[in-house]
């Protein structure tokens, strides 16, 4: 039985702006299992990176509010957590690489002391151990030169630099890391190496990833299980396999539509239609309504809840595998009817 | 670029100088000298040449460490103005100090609260700072410190009583070297009202540039990354954000410091203070050209050595920046 490592449940993440306030994360649901690999995907500004820097505690606060909701993490709450609490959390039981390896290593340290810096800051540890330790996990990342210690990042590339970032997530040996597009700026060729290197670090320490990205060839590549986020929210939730065979929300079976095939010729590649709503003025029923070609009455209405679809942990939040009658029956708790 | 400057500024001093309404000889001998004794003296001061010779010669004697010598005092610029120097380096070294510790922690403390109270004041301190006429500022000072409170002394760099004597005039080192403690204090209380005063400005002037270079600092990617790290607020803000957040706060440093040097006039007329600023000021009065000339050069040099040194820190902070290599 696989136990759950991470469990976000109704979390709520609004920013109060002069403007109004941003529901950038508006009630989702997402577990991460011990040692699974897990993809959140949407496009821009759909919320997945304010998820991942919330588990981080990364949101600024203000203007960021958690309005409801909690984070597990291996049974404790992180919304509740103090400022000294994130401390031992961040690095030592989640640790985080981002899209930028370019701007995301401190410019003025070398690299060595940035990885020491990492260590000691979790563990009892002198510091001629601690470099030991910091060139052991540059060279599980596939870095074997010592030199590398004493280099700054800009003597690196761009995938060195991501290199030495997961090297750097990896040095505390966490339960989970949450890649925030870590492929995202590299070029193709060096993708398929970090996405690798992900991959074995998996395997062979059993940690678990979130892995975020609009990129669902890397999902396909990496993930057992896909979270779809869009305009906040969960829209699907389902197990690789059967997102990609299976799409059940329009939001994903469009996203899947748009990628280019080789084996089918069309002239134009779909889009879909129109753009993300305003966070600020999200439509009432389902957000994803103005922009869908199945759209119902109903849905510009009320909002639909998650619906479990007849195969395993299938969900999706969309009329179209449930109806009303159904929703009032629904497990409160976690926004699920079965239909 | 050192020597170029350092020609320029001889050229535009020595230029300035002479184009000064006056003449020396007339403002030695006074208003009732016969034109045959202030001809006799104009020449034996040697203004009698063209100015392009003086100008020559005043190359010259530089080039071989003769800065000329006083017209009023008659004796060796080189040798007179070392006091005057040294007390203007202490006292700009103090106001500095002041400067860059209130100043940067001011700055810091309102980028880290960006946006609440605490920023809003310090950046009215910071314009209050810039705003305030230093005479004003030294005369309260004075008035409040030395006269009401009586808890400082109001002018001079030490108290005469004493019967302190220099060795390199600079009092703190001296004090040192003879073990004399209470030299050393008094020379402390004596710095601390104009130190203040000078170093208001300059304090203000940091704050701003501190603030708004470490705002941008911290909206970056690797500040994000060293917060994921776990690290405790204080390390990313001192260590992680202010090194990167250096090197404008340093520009701001050269440039005030070198202001503080040849600025201090006010300060050093209000507090009584010995400096190279009062020396030069007497000097214009007299028409001492040699002084002149060679008091402005020397401030000139040590604003530029200023910058050079700090020209070289920025290498040492930021190892993206590196000179001589291609």
């Amino acid at each position: 039985m696989t136990k759950t490592l991470l469990e976000i449940k109704e979390f709520k993440m609004h920013f109060h702006t002069d403007k109004g306030v941003v529901k950038a994360v508006d009630g989702i649901d997402l577990s991460v299992n011990e040692g699974e690999v897990v993809g959140l995907v949407g496009e821009s500004g759909c919320g997945k990176s304010v998820t991942s820097l919330s588990v981080m505690g990364l949101v600024p606060t203000p203007p960021g509010k958690v309005e409801a909701g909690s984070i597990q993490l291996a049974g404790r709450d992180l919304t509740r957590l103090k400022r000294r609490e994130w401390r031992q959390v961040r690095g030592n039981e989640v640790a985080m690489i981002f899209q930028e390896p370019m701007t995301s290593l401190n410019p003025v340290f070398t690299v060595g002391s940035q990885m020491i810096e990492a260590i000691r800051q979790h563990r009892q540890v002198g510091k001629k151990e601690a470099r030991h330790r910091a060139g052991e996990a540059l060279r599980e990342v596939g870095i074997s030169r010592d030199s590398i210690l004493d280099e700054y990042p800009h003597q690196l590339s761009g995938g060195m630099r991501q290199r030495v970032m997961i090297a750097m997530a990896m040095v505390c040996e966490p339960k989970l890391l949450i890649a925030d597009e870590p492929t995202t700026a590299l070029d193709v060729t060096i993708q398929a190496q970090i996405l690798d290197l992900m991959r074995r670090l998996n395997q062979e320490k059993g940690t678990a990833i979130l892995m975020i990205t609009h990129d669902l060839g890397v999902v396909a590549e990496m993930c057992s299980r896909v979270v779809v986020m869009y305009a906040g929210q969960v829209v699907e939730e389902a197990d690789v396999n059967t997102l990609f065979s299976n799409p059940k929300h329009p939001y994903t079976a469009g996203l899947l539509r748009s990628i280019p095939q080789l084996d089918k010729r069309s002239d134009r590649l779909y889009s879909i239609p129109g753009n993300v709503p305003n966070p600020r003025q999200m439509p009432t029923g389902c957000r994803f309504a103005p922009r869908c070609e199945h759209v119902q009455s109903i849905c510009l209405d009320r909002e639909p809840p998650l619906f479990h679809i007849t195969t395993g942990d299938h969900t999706s939040r969309c009329w179209l595998h449930g109806t009303e009658k159904e929703d009032v029956d629904r497990d409160s708790s976690r926004d699920v009817v079965r239909s | 670029m050192l020597i170029p400057v350092l020609i320029g500024m001889s050229i535009i001093t020595f230029s300035i100088v002479h184009a000064i309404p006056g003449d020396p000889a007339k403002a030695i001998l006074g208003e009732k000298a016969t034109p045959e004794a202030v001809a006799q003296l104009k020449e034996s001061m040697g203004l009698g040449k063209p100015l392009f010779i003086q100008y020559v010669d005043y190359v010259k004697g530089i080039l071989s460490g003769d800065l000329g010598t006083s017209f009023i005092t008659k004796t060796s610029v080189a040798e007179e103005i070392g006091p005057y120097l040294a007390a203007t380096m202490e006292l700009s070294f103090a106001a500095m100090v002041i400067a860059v510790f209130f100043g940067m922690n001011l700055g810091i403390l309102a980028a880290w609260r960006h946006n609440t109270g605490v920023d809003y004041t310090a950046m009215v301190i910071a314009i209050i700072g810039v705003s305030v006429p230093v005479f004003w500022l030294g005369l309260m000072e004075q008035w409040v410190f030395a006269q009401d409170l009586s808890w400082l002394p109001s002018n001079g760099r030490i108290d005469a009583r004493m019967g302190f004597e220099p060795i390199t005039n600079f009092y703190f080192i001296d004090a040192l070297i003879q073990g004399d403690f209470v030299a050393f204090g008094d020379a402390f209380r004596h710095i601390i009202l104009p130190a203040v005063a000078l170093g208001t400005i300059p304090m203000a002037y940091i704050a701003r540039m501190t603030r708004s270079s470490m705002l941008e600092v911290m909206r970056s990617d690797y500040i994000r990354t060293v917060r994921a790290k776990g690290v405790s607020e204080f390390l990313i803000i001192y260590k992680h954000t202010l090194r990167n957040a250096f090197i404008p706060i340093l520009t701001v440093f050269g440039l005030q410091m070198g202001l503080l040097l040849g600025g201090a006039i006010l300060t050093e007329t209000i507090f009584s203070w010995p400096g190279i600023g009062r020396y030069v000021y007497e000097a214009i009065n007299n028409r001492d050209y040699p002084v002149i000339q060679s008091g402005i050069l020397i401030i000139a040099f040590i604003f530029v050595m200023i910058n050079l040194i700090v020209d070289l820190l920025y290498a040492w902070i930021d190892p993206r920046i590196q000179y001589g290599k291609e």
